[in-house]
């Protein structure tokens, strides 16, 4: 009786093949012949040409760049954020719409104008210092530890809500049983939960390094322009309208993206911590 | 009887450590770890709303508090421009990707194990997919469909775009809660006679009410920040307020208005999902006494 | 559920509908608040049209925008090179003279007749034709580029009026706690490069290139950046940069709102400009793809009124191609309201018509020129 419902889901199958698939397919073309901007199918040739760029310095630093800014924000951001997530689901505070509701409010506020305050009290002459006499943070602007901290903060919350997801779903009498059986609270931890919430973890890591590494607002402002991010690159590409090799750069971008879901699927088939 | 005074238990004599005494330390330092997290957090709201009464302009230098930023806000046509914009494509978005993304969320729960994982394996594009990528390739499939419709940049693209990026997030929250749905009470509501179609209404939409509430939430947060995608797919002057902020910060300057705006947001946001959240806990104590 | 669906069908189609228009509406392409909107609601009075501004970031973004023709703009406000490069690729509208009495009323700048006539000099020797830029484009609004200091550190001012250029480009002559700025856009970087290595700012070989690459090294930028430049001198935060003249006026004018004087304000942060430096000219031009050409016929005539174009200029702080618009705006320097007899006393200061200064504009590069630029910026910045 309920396969009929079934049906109901057959629109977005074609939804999703149209624009997803597709789109796909056309980068990878893009990226692997000279097709130009006005998709003219008379003269086009597969070639490898295009592939050039990664000789440059710039490509291959925005590349050692993103890779290096994105996985250190993932690893603090994992370190702080299950602390966080720990803490929360030990307070008993049982509220999930209110944790939800914390973490989420920030993001209603536009992003280049948060990084734009952060900017302000980064610098020299800033509004605190103005205020109140001194800024916790200045003197960061254009400093490594300036752009991680802005690159954290703005996605931590994407961290803790699956982890703390993952962590509610544990039944907590295994916690009992494994003190019952010996364990102390330390081992616990490490033996017990972590395990059970690793699945969270996962999904909070890709949902903090899959826009970290593709990202440029944020490291832009941040560091004032002085170091080049492959998101920097992507966007000159495309708006000097050098299409292929903005889409050679994407499809190797696409390539974290696939692997990061096939990782997904070995730890979380149903896709239940994604919130 | 003799009164033995038996030793008392302590957990070193078993081989582990006694934690009692540390036990408060940690927790104030559990808490005030939390509330530095959250302070960080909140820094940069924090300053925005400092910047909103700050009567100069130079954002470097406070020089008098002032509301006057919030009253100019009626004055600032293109930014009102912009915001109107910006709320009439992440209200219609945001609705039909609720009510569409339910229902087909109930289709995909319903499909083969295979397809099944196929299904949502691709679900997962949207949101993992880097912005840049997702807005250029929308505009180059949208770009073909304007050979039929001349016209369609603009709103028609923008929530075209937005529902594709906002879909996927809809079924992800709703998906789990149709799994802890028990399919007896579906297959019971038709035995006693509820049309299938009637029964989701009825039956199921209820049960899922808090997975629907939060993958809109979730969808209508993504949507009302958007740039780049945004970007990509607009037209005819339907600048949405990340868009027009970005080309405001380029040659000309930004006015405090824009920051006036945005701590109301958050304000108001904030505000409503704490009385919201106030008057479903009070509902819950009432059905539970 | 049907019903549902039908629903959700039928506000998918209202919406491919409703893209269908009615009303006659003029649609400009615009750069951000570089209008007065009351210009704008005038305009609209007078003639019963509405018009709908749009806002975008820069030339490029004009480029793509017009090539794809997502929208059918009718006016489009590109600078110098863009319109070469535009009018290279067929994607303007040759303008109808005789819908623009007003052209008869007014003369244009020198300084904007020359930059035209530079523009048809680079079209010459880039593809050997012809062209009268006056044909398709009208001046909206032009402008300098300047080197924007924190007059707050001692020596720089003076280290500027001697040195020059130089005083930007090589650190020896400055103290060495100056920090220098450079803007985020590659040909602007490789233009202030070859006014100071006294090059042909618009020739690009691989000499040239590898020199400029030297010189930008040598001057160790720390920050790049468009607007976050004029706003970190003002704040000291930044002491040397290469901006826009009106990036200074911007500043100028807010500073003055909140109730300083000029010299005041001239003696926190000014701006050199250079004898031989930048320029640039935005025009309107109405792209090929326009589907109300009569009327943004009407929308240029009605900006070669030097009334109108005074009154822009309230909001805009870029300097006016027009003699007449200049001599009202200077006139207020006689004016009882202080507000405009500041902006008259700054106008005449920095945009003094009689000023002699060698102004050069860009030309249109090729993608790949371009591309290279942007390359070898992003090679610097690595």
């Amino acid at each position: 009786m309920i396969k009929q419902y079934r049906r109901l889901a057959i629109p977005y199958i074609v939804w999703l093949s149209l624009l997803v698939f597709i789109p796909t397919i056309a980068l990878v073309i893009l990226g692997f012949t000279n097709l130009t901007s006005s998709i003219v199918f008379s003269n086009i040739q597969f070639t490898f040409s295009n592939f050039t760029i990664f000789s440059e310095i710039s490509i291959l630093t925005g590349f050692k760049n993103s890779l290096i800014y994105a996985s250190l924000t993932t690893i603090i951001s994992f370190v702080t954020g299950y602390l966080l997530a720990y803490i929360i689901y030990k307070s008993k505070f049982k509220n999930k719409f209110m944790i939800m509701t914390l973490m989420i409010l920030p993001m209603w506020s536009n992003l280049i104008l948060r990084i734009d305050g952060l900017a302000n009290i980064m610098s020299n002459n800033n509004i605190l210092v103005d205020l109140i006499g001194f800024s916790p943070l200045r003197n960061l602007i254009g400093t490594p530890v300036g752009i991680l901290i802005g690159m954290v903060f703005t996605y931590v919350p994407f961290m803790i809500l699956p982890i703390y997801t993952a962590l509610e779903k544990i039944d907590y009498n295994l916690d009992e049983a494994s003190s019952d059986l010996g364990l102390t609270p330390i081992k616990t931890f490490m033996f017990v939960t972590f395990p059970l919430s690793f699945k969270g973890v996962v999904t909070g890591a890709i949902m903090v390094f899959l826009p970290t590494f593709s990202g440029f607002a944020i490291p832009k402002i941040l560091s004032q322009g002085n170091m080049i991010f492959l998101g920097n690159i992507i966007e000159n590409k495309f708006t000097n309208t050098v299409y292929n090799d903005g889409a050679l750069l994407s499809a190797s971008i696409l390539l974290f993206i696939f692997l990061a879901m096939f990782l997904l699927r070995r730890f979380d088939k149903e896709g239940e911590t994604l919130l | 009887m003799t009164n033995q005074v038996y030793p008392k238990a302590h957990l070193n004599d078993y081989g582990y450590k006694e934690i009692k005494h540390i036990k408060p330390i940690l927790k104030i330092l559990a808490i005030s770890f939390a509330i530095l997290m959250i302070f960080m957090l909140y820094l940069p709201i924090i300053v925005i709303a400092i910047e909103s009464v700050n009567s100069s302009v130079i954002t470097s230098k406070f020089d008098s508090f002032t509301l006057s930023w919030y009253t100019n806000i009626f004055n600032e046509s293109e930014l009102l421009n912009a915001i109107k914009n910006t709320f009439i494509v992440s209200l219609i978005a945001t609705s039909l990707a609720t009510v569409l993304g339910t229902l087909f969320a109930i289709g995909i729960d319903k499909l083969p194990k295979k397809m099944k994982s196929k299904i949502v394996f691709l679900n997962n594009v949207p949101i993992l997919n880097a912005d840049i990528v997702t807005g250029f390739s929308l505009m180059l499939m949208f770009r073909f469909l304007m050979l039929l419709f001349p016209n369609i940049f603009g709103l028609t693209t923008l929530v075209l775009a937005h529902l594709f990026f906002t879909l996927p997030y809809v079924i992800l929250s709703v998906l789990p809660k149709l799994k802890e749905l028990d399919p007896n009470f579906i297959d019971a509501a038709m035995d006693l006679g509820i049309k299938p179609y009637k029964a989701i209404y009825l039956i199921v939409i209820p049960a899922i009410k808090a997975g629907i509430l939060s993958g809109m939430l979730l969808a209508l947060t993504m949507s009302i920040d958007d740039f780049v995608i945004s970007f990509f797919n607009t037209g005819a002057g339907f600048d949405n307020l990340s868009i027009w902020i970005y080309g405001v910060l380029g040659r000309r300057n930004l006015t405090p208005s824009v920051y006036a705006f945005s701590t109301l947001l958050t304000l108001l946001t904030g505000g409503s999902l704490i009385l919201f959240n106030k008057i479903n806990q009070r509902k819950g104590k009432k059905h539970t006494k | 559920m049907k019903k549902i669906y039908a629903l959700s069908l039928f506000i998918v189609v209202a919406l491919f509908l409703a893209s269908c228009n009615s009303k006659p509406t003029l649609r400009i392409l615009n750069w951000g608040e570089y209008i007065n909107d009351d210009v704008v609601a005038n305009f609209e009075d007078a003639t019963g049209y509405k018009v709908i501004v749009d806002v975008t970031d820069s030339n490029e973004s004009f480029y793509s925008k017009i090539k794809s023709a997502t929208t059918a703009y009718d006016i489009v406000v590109p600078s110098d090179y863009m319109v070469e490069k535009m009018y290279d690729e067929d994607l303007l509208y040759q303008l109808d003279y005789s819908l623009l009495p007003n052209r008869d009323n007014v003369t244009y700048m020198s300084g904007v007749s020359d930059i035209y006539t530079s523009m048809a000099a680079t079209t010459l020797s880039r593809t050997g034709e012809t062209v009268d830029y006056t044909d398709y484009a009208v001046p909206y609004f032009w402008g300098s580029f300047g080197i924007m200091y924190n007059n707050r550190v001692a020596g720089l001012e003076t280290a500027l009026e001697t040195y020059g250029w130089a005083a930007y480009f090589d650190p020896t002559l400055t103290a060495s706690s100056v920090s220098r700025g450079m803007y985020d856009v590659p040909q602007f970087a490789y233009a202030a490069a070859s006014f100071y290595l006294e090059k042909d700012i618009n020739v690009v070989t691989n000499t040239t290139l590898a020199s400029v690459q030297n010189a930008i090294e040598t001057a160790n930028f720390v920050q790049w950046g468009d607007d976050t430049l004029k706003r970190n001198i003002e704040s000291a935060n930044l002491d040397l940069a290469f901006t826009y003249t009106g990036d200074y006026l911007d500043r100028l004018y807010l500073q003055l709102d909140e109730g300083k004087t000029i010299e005041e304000v001239q003696s926190d942060f000014n701006i050199y400009i250079p004898d031989n430096t930048l320029v640039f000219i935005d025009n309107l031009v109405i792209p090929n793809t326009s589907k109300q050409v009569s009327m943004a016929h009407e929308f240029i005539n009605y900006m070669l009124d030097p009334e109108v174009v005074a009154l822009n200029s309230e909001v805009v702080g870029y300097a006016t191609g027009l003699v007449e618009a200049y001599d009202i705006i200077v006139g207020y320097a006689d004016s009882e309201d202080t507000w405009y007899k500041n902006w008259a006393t700054a106008y005449q200061i920095y945009y003094n018509k009689d000023a002699v200064t060698n102004l050069v504009p860009l030309t249109a590069l090729s993608a790949e020129q371009i591309d290279k630029i942007s390359t070898m910026i992003d090679n610097v910045r690595s």
